[in-house]
């Protein structure tokens, strides 16, 4: 039987898996390296500030947290003048901060599971985290500049972390956050994604890449598949949080020599308070004979290894155990 | 060229500058408010048809919204109380639970680009807060609910059931990702929208049944 992690790698390289790749599996995930997301709340609780000022609030019975963008609260409120409002954090150096993290990933087997650096928000996310969506978007037209710079400033932060976190925890792979769409369209058009974007995460998966990390995993769970050649182009060698509005079958047959596809089993449709096993157990069935045995994992679109609704994960992986003995 | 048509093509790619200049100079040229209105109001057309066919992305379509604004600014001042120009008002709001507001926006700029005065109540709105702006407005024409999880679909039934319950004339239309035309119907809304360009559409349809 191969570990999780050779398991992974014929999957996504078009060899012979000897079953589905069960969602996170491969991926141990480093959170305790995690120091960019400091400050933004993963369960209820009261209003929080994260690192780069920006103000969240995860209210009771909501499955997620929301940057606050009234007036009062938003980081940047003249684009051209962002400079201004928004100042690099500090990332800790110290070995103390380190030494969970460090601990967490030499516990790790790595012929096992890839020692897996987790990165967000991304980019496009930190634009309009600090400035709001609608603002955000209309400033890629109309002060253009200014966004450059911008996205230029957050990407040297991003590389100063990586190279920090890479001489810590030297990972095997990166899981990067970055929705890029809704379920049904890109945010941006293809050609200012290219512009603005493509450029900025070459650097960074390259520096990963360049770095001894073998990896990158990059979640959208979005539409996303005019952005697929640009993923690519990035580096990018799992698209995870692909949903099926995506026509994953289609980007198997057009680009899986090149990327692999993870996803395909939608969050909102498994994962709430009255969801049933039956339900599960034709959606992965679903999902693992239309898009097959190569280029796919079959997981839940959000980003993270976990439900929001106790006990969907783990019915998830259940079904997937099915499916591996009835295809493999 | 003329004026009224250069403004409806600057509005289209979303000219933020050109536009205000060019409605006062299609004033000037002897086109009244109302047909360099409608104008505007063809061209958001065109841009939300092009979004409902993925031509165009959301950034396209919100300096469209805003060039058409910035014309409206310029005419505001002669179409004060000339009902005949407004589809009336629409209230707008994500439903109780759910804080996601950015595809409520988008709707709200597309419906209002379609003739609607709007009055947004925003995000986390309780049902019985719909019916209260109901009776607070003139003319409310419209009520648009979004939801965009599915664990607020039950709050988002509530939204329609308590409007209709209040005023059982009142047309209501939903949207947002998890909702499907047969989950509108089963709720009792009057129509429904799979994203921003095709919600203008259907308001103006639904009003004019």
């Amino acid at each position: 039987m191969l570990t999780k992690k050779q398991n992974l790698l014929e999957t996504i390289k078009g060899g012979k898996p000897d079953r589905f790749v069960k969602q996170y599996e491969f991926l141990n995930m480093i959170f305790e390296a995690a120091f960019q997301m400091t400050g933004i709340p993963m369960m209820p609780g009261p209003t929080s500030k994260d690192i780069w000022g920006i103000t969240w609030t995860f209210m009771e019975g909501q499955i997620g947290g929301f940057p606050v963008h009234d007036e009062e609260h938003l980081v940047i409120k003249d684009i051209t003048k962002w400079k201004e409002y928004v100042k690099k954090p500090l990332i800790p150096t110290d070995d103390e901060s380190w030494a969970p993290a460090i601990a967490h990933a030499n516990a790790i087997n790595r012929n096992e599971e890839f020692v897996t650096a987790m990165y967000a928000p991304g980019l496009f996310e930190m634009t309009h985290h600090m400035m709001g969506m609608e603002n955000s978007l209309m400033a890629f037209y109309e002060e253009p500049e200014a966004m450059h710079e911008l996205i230029n400033y957050i990407t040297e932060f991003e590389l100063e972390f990586a190279e920090i976190l890479i001489d810590r925890i030297h990972p095997d792979a990166l899981f990067h956050h970055d929705d890029w769409g809704s379920q049904i369209s890109s945010f941006l058009s293809p050609s200012m994604f290219q512009e603005f974007f493509v450029p900025a995460y070459k650097k960074i998966y390259g520096y990963y890449k360049a770095n001894g990390v073998e990896l990158i995993v990059h979640h959208s769970d979005s539409y996303a598949a005019n952005l697929v050649p640009a993923m690519i182009e990035m580096g990018i060698d799992i698209f995870q949080g692909v949903m099926n509005t995506n026509n994953i079958p289609e980007l198997i047959n057009n680009y899986g020599r090149q990327i692999s596809f993870m996803g395909g089993l939608h969050s909102g449709e498994l994962d709430f308070p009255d969801w049933t096993p039956e339900r599960i157990a034709e959606d992965v069935e679903r999902a693992c004979k239309a898009n097959g045995k190569s280029f796919y994992i079959p997981c839940i679109t959000h980003g993270g290894a976990m439900s929001h609704f106790p006990g969907v994960y783990e019915e998830i992986d259940k079904q997937i155990d099915k499916m591996s003995k009835e295809m493999f | 060229m003329s004026k009224i048509e250069e403004v409806k093509a600057k509005v289209e790619i979303g000219k933020t500058k050109l536009v205000p200049a060019l409605v006062q100079e299609a004033l000037d040229e002897g086109s009244t408010p109302a047909m360099i209105l409608q104008a505007m109001v063809d061209s958001m057309g065109v841009v939300g048809d092009k979004f409902s066919k993925g031509e165009i992305f959301v950034p396209e379509m919100l300096i469209a919204a805003k060039a058409m604004a910035k014309g409206v600014d310029v005419l505001r001042p002669l179409l004060a109380g000339d009902s005949e120009t407004s589809l009336g008002t629409c209230i707008i709001g994500t439903v109780a639970g759910d804080l996601h507001d950015i595809g409520k926006n988008l709707v709200a700029m597309m419906i209002e680009s379609a003739g609607f005065t709007m009055v947004d109540l925003g995000v986390d709105v309780p049902a019985e807060k719909f019916v209260e702006a109901i009776k607070e407005n003139e003319r409310v024409t419209l009520v648009a609910c979004s939801g965009l999880l599915t664990t607020t679909m039950p709050a988002l039934k509530e939204a329609v059931q308590t409007i209709k319950a209040a005023y059982p004339d009142q047309k209501v239309i939903v949207g947002g990702a998890p909702v499907t035309p047969e989950y509108a119907a089963e709720i009792g809304a009057d129509g429904f929208a799979p994203d921003a360009g095709s919600a203008a559409v259907k308001a103006k349809e639904i009003i004019s049944v």
